[in-house]
């Protein structure tokens, strides 16, 4: 990876001045993303994933202050005038949401909106668009993709609607999709099926993927490396299997324990991480997994700590990683 | 006691819980614009309240050699009307019965409605359809229409202004009531209240009264501007209160001949019922808005 | 344990006698397609169910949207009015004079799975786990500390959280205090309609072992509904398959968990994500979205995303039949002399 790599977030925080406390819902959040990688970004309601991911886009509302810096594709996004970020929405960044609903008009054909999109970003006619419609509906495998083309969002399933805003996100051929929970709505024989397509996407178009979910399970059908996320921060970072096999944070480590599927014996309980995540107007000092750590020490309530290496390309926040005389001379 | 305990993060400090209406009340305090409304509307009603002690004359005593003084006249703070009596005084008395009856018919309507519209939303079905289709009809009368129709009908009179102002409000409060109770009927909390053996009568009294009553009340609200005005149009037409009685609409009524002669006085009745309406629908939208739960 | 001691007072069959059984359980509901309401058509929600819950177990129900787990959960409260079928609970039959609903109701109850809808914003959680045992007669004080009991047996502290509203706890809290009010009649049998789908992971396992624990000691029996096999494995003896309104298999978890021998079954715990990095999973085991239920495909209800789907299995409709100890499926190929070409040949004809 000697290039720059496509996304590049330094120190990133994300305020909601709400009506009551402002709430920092994403602490200091740094991440890169080269080309052709694919990153889950793994972590509970709350835990920041899915504002970290919007901020690279700035999807969010007019109550959020973002700071620190976002480089995407070599564009300082937080900088971009409102024209210009328009543009980059599509041709380099594209975005696939939980709920299909959102992103697709109910009122548009399927096919007029992806041909819209193609139109308005590459300046081709509306048989072109059309053209490419169809190609991206058969590239997502949506069966008879040339009748489907007229259908509005309401007659098409959900797996079926997931597909075609795949397509949609894939119109303007982005550089880089971003991927929220576009499978958590789905049965789970059809969120295997989604998965799989954007697997084999990711590879054929060489895409870089930022993807959002809460199931560990789902991150290792997909991620190349995965950042665990807890209340803002991300606590690990690592390869997906160096990530599951030897969880370093503790946290990781509890998420990993507390899956049912690992349970095979009957009457046995499953290891549980005590107590629920902290609320974010009132978040505690040190590291802000401690009070439900099951090995926190003094010091973690105390000092955030910093990231510590593990392994080369493996890193975690948590002072049990320090090398051993830093910890006793503070 | 083998069970994990749950909340052994949370912090001690974690804010006292405090009811729902507590929580509205101090969104509501934020809210400038609902406070001013809400003062300029107390304002009003108590001044109509203590008109005896606040206005400066007899609301029924005219002079007719000081007829139509203009505003700020030395004897008139705001000027004469037609028979030569304080518009001030007027003004303060008017509010009286331009108060009465915008909000006696609201609520009114506002306590058959809600029983009509909850009665019909949670029972559901056949019963539903039949009394909503009843109200539909009408509810099809633009409210003008059918308020002039009713008090023409009845007769003139503020007794019969009333009764038809309530008569136009039933429809409406009843959709809102039918419509919120049909929404929570189907909550699950309701279900899981079915499921423990209650009966449809503490249902309601426990798990729907308390979760429709408030937005049916906002709605009742943003309704009284609406009576104000009808009411006021009742009287400019003679359907509502009669002459001498100071009433907002009516002084508009009796005022018109002076539109030429001194405008601004003859504007002050209707500017009376603009502020005072206006200001209940300001304070009805921050109702509206401190009541929305956020998460 | 003050919620263990007069179960067994209740008990009338014995322990062999199943606590529940459900017979040609039926639900359709009528759609409306146009104006003039010229096609009227049903959707098959629940298409001829039945089964049997023994005393102290756990069955869970595992399919996908649309299958009509929900749907056997809302008959089996009745919430909603079966249009066939017979619920046998504890040898009566629910609905007539031996046992009425209300009887009914108040040993069984119901666990829903969105625990925000499922609260009163309006009622704290005291009031709230407090409500049913008021509605049966119970003095305000006599409600309000049993209340405190099971909101503490939950693993709430009482002197915290009796006095929240629904919006000042997390999910996973408001989920313990729907169990803490489906308790609070002290029923023998909890429905729990998707109970951890709406928490976080770490949640999750927190209350699975709540309802584990509570089960050991108040000898509870469960019906468990969810989408999620693995929950469903950690959580169930037996486990019912639906897929389209019918049982597609039914039997002890670890058998049909290990040796599925319906395919959708398979299927289904074949798209389970693998969690090993290097092993992934390769191809989908089955193709296209669940049929819509209004207009279910004719024979085998599985035929059209079944890779072994003959001829035969759009003509023909396969019983449910057993297969094993306590093992029953419903599919033409474990069905001898069916007609489908991988089913084993008939008993006579192999003799």
């Amino acid at each position: 990876m000697s290039a720059a790599p496509l996304v590049d977030v330094k120190g990133l925080t994300v305020d909601f001045a709400g009506s009551a406390k402002p709430v920092r819902a994403v602490s200091g959040v740094d991440l890169t993303l080269a080309k052709g990688e694919v990153l889950a970004l793994l972590g509970e309601s709350g835990s920041g994933k899915t504002v970290t991911m919007r901020a690279l886009m700035r999807l969010l509302p007019k109550s959020a202050r973002i700071g620190g810096q976002v480089r995407v594709a070599g564009r300082d996004v937080l900088a971009l005038a409102p024209d210009e970020l328009a543009a980059m929405r599509g041709p380099v960044v594209s975005m696939v949401f939980q709920e299909p609903g959102i992103a697709l008009d109910p009122v548009y054909r399927l096919g007029d909106q992806i041909a819209e999109a193609v139109m308005r970003h590459e300046g081709a006619s509306r048989s072109q668009g059309r053209a490419r419609a169809l190609e991206l509906f058969e590239r997502v495998r949506i069966p008879s993709a040339a009748r489907r083309l007229d259908n509005y969002p309401h007659e098409m399933s959900g797996g079926m609607r997931q597909r075609a805003m795949i397509a949609l996100a894939l119109s303007c051929h982005p550089k880089v999709l971003l991927a929220d929970e576009p499978t958590t709505a789905l049965d789970a024989t059809v969120q295997i099926q989604i998965l799989l397509l954007l697997r084999e996407l990711q590879r054929e178009l060489g895409l870089a993927v930022m993807f959002v979910t809460h199931d560990i399970g789902v991150a290792v059908e997909v991620a190349d490396r995965i950042a665990v996320m807890y209340a803002g921060r991300i606590v690990e970072t690592g390869s997906c299997a160096r990530v599951v096999q030897a969880p370093q944070h503790p946290y990781t480590q509890g998420l990993l324990a507390s899956r049912a599927g690992h349970v095979f014996a009957k009457g046995e309980r499953l290891g549980t991480i005590p107590g629920s995540p902290p609320d974010l107007a009132n978040p505690p000092p040190g590291c802000a997994f401690a009070p439900r750590c099951k090995v926190a020490e003094a010091i973690c309530t105390k000092d955030l700590p910093r990231e510590y290496q593990a392994e080369p390309g493996h890193v975690a926040r948590c002072v049990r990683l320090a090398p051993a005389p830093a910890t006793v001379a503070a | 006691m083998a069970i994990a305990t749950a909340d052994i993060a949370l912090p001690a400090t974690k804010r006292v819980s405090r009811g729902y209406w507590t929580d509205v009340g101090r969104r509501l305090s934020r809210d400038p614009v609902a406070m001013t409304a809400a003062c300029i509307v107390l304002l009003i009603v108590l001044a109509a309240i203590f008109a005896p002690y606040v206005a400066p004359a007899d609301p029924y005593k005219g002079s007719m050699i000081r007829r139509l003084k203009p505003i700020w006249d030395a004897n008139y703070i705001l000027g004469s009307d037609e028979l030569g009596r304080d518009m001030l005084t007027r003004l303060i008395y008017g509010g009286r019965l331009s108060l009465f009856m915008g909000g006696l018919p609201v609520a009114l309507a506002f306590v058959i409605g809600s029983s009509v519209g909850i009665f019909a939303g949670y029972v559901g079905g056949w019963a539903n359809t039949l009394i909503m289709r009843t109200i539909d009809v009408f509810y099809a009368f633009p409210s003008v229409l059918l308020a002039i129709a009713l008090s023409g009908a009845l007769g003139a009179g503020i007794l019969n202004a009333i009764v038809s102002l309530t008569i136009v409000f039933i429809p409406q409060i009843t959709r809102v009531a039918e419509a919120v109770t049909t929404q929570i009927r189907t909550r699950d909390y309701v279900e899981a209240a079915r499921v423990s053996g209650a009966g449809p009568l503490t249902i309601i009294r426990v798990h729907v009264l308390g979760n429709v009553l408030g937005p049916i009340f906002v709605y009742a609200t943003s309704l009284i501007s609406v009576s104000m005005i009808l009411a006021s149009g009742l009287s400019f037409l003679g359907l509502g209160s009669k002459p001498p009685e100071p009433e907002w609409g009516l002084m508009l009524n009796t005022l018109r001949t002076a539109i030429y002669v001194q405008p601004l006085v003859a504007a002050l009745p209707g500017a009376m019922i603009f502020i005072t309406s206006i200001s209940f629908n300001l304070f009805s939208d921050g109702l509206r808005s401190a009541m929305e739960v956020k998460q | 344990m003050t919620l263990a001691v007069d179960l067994d007072d209740k008990d009338r069959g014995g322990p062999a006698q199943p606590l529940l059984s459900v017979a040609g359980l039926v639900k359709h509901f009528p759609v409306n397609r146009g104006l003039m309401g010229g096609a009227r058509s049903v959707v098959r929600a629940v298409d001829g169910v039945a089964f049997e819950v023994a005393k102290r177990e756990t069955l869970g129900i595992v399919g996908e949207s649309g299958c009509g787990k929900s749907t056997t959960a809302r008959l089996l409260m009745h919430i909603i009015a079966p249009d066939a079928g017979e619920i046998l609970f504890d040898g009566e039959k629910v609905g007539t004079a031996a046992l009425d609903l209300a009887g009914y109701r108040r040993q069984v109850q119901m666990v829903f799975q969105d625990s925000h809808a499922s609260l009163n914003p309006r009622l704290t959680m005291e009031e709230t786990v407090a409500f049913g045992p008021r509605v049966h007669g119970f003095s305000r004080a006599a409600a309000l500390s049993r209340a405190h009991d099971l909101l503490h047996r939950v693993g709430l502290d009482p002197s915290r959280f009796a006095g929240r509203y629904p919006h000042e706890i997390s999910g996973g809290q408001r989920q313990r205090v729907n169990i803490a009010r489906a308790l609070a009649l002290r029923p023998r049998l909890l429905i729990l309609d998707e109970p951890v789908s709406a928490l976080d992971k770490s949640v999750e396992a927190q209350v699975l072992n709540l309802l584990l624990d509570l089960k050991d000691e108040s000898g509870l029996t469960y019906v468990f509904i969810s989408h999620d096999l693995n929950v469903v494995r950690f959580m169930s003896d037996r486990v019912m398959v639906m897929y389209l309104g019918k049982i597609a298999e039914l039997g002890p978890a670890e058998t049909i968990l290990q040796n599925p021998r319906h395919p959708y079954t398979a299927a289904l715990l074949a798209s389970m994500p693998s969690m090993d990095p290097n092993n992934r999973t390769q191809e989908a085991p089955l193709m296209g979205d669940p049929p819509n239920p209004i207009d279910p495909p004719p024979g085998c209800r599985f035929h059209t995303r079944c890779k072994f789907a003959a001829p035969v299995c759009s003509a023909k409709e396969a019983p449910l039949g057993a297969v094993g100890l306590d093992h029953a499926v419903a599919c033409l190929m474990a069905i001898p002399g069916s007609g489908h070409p991988l089913a084993p040949a008939l008993a006579s004809e192999a003799a």
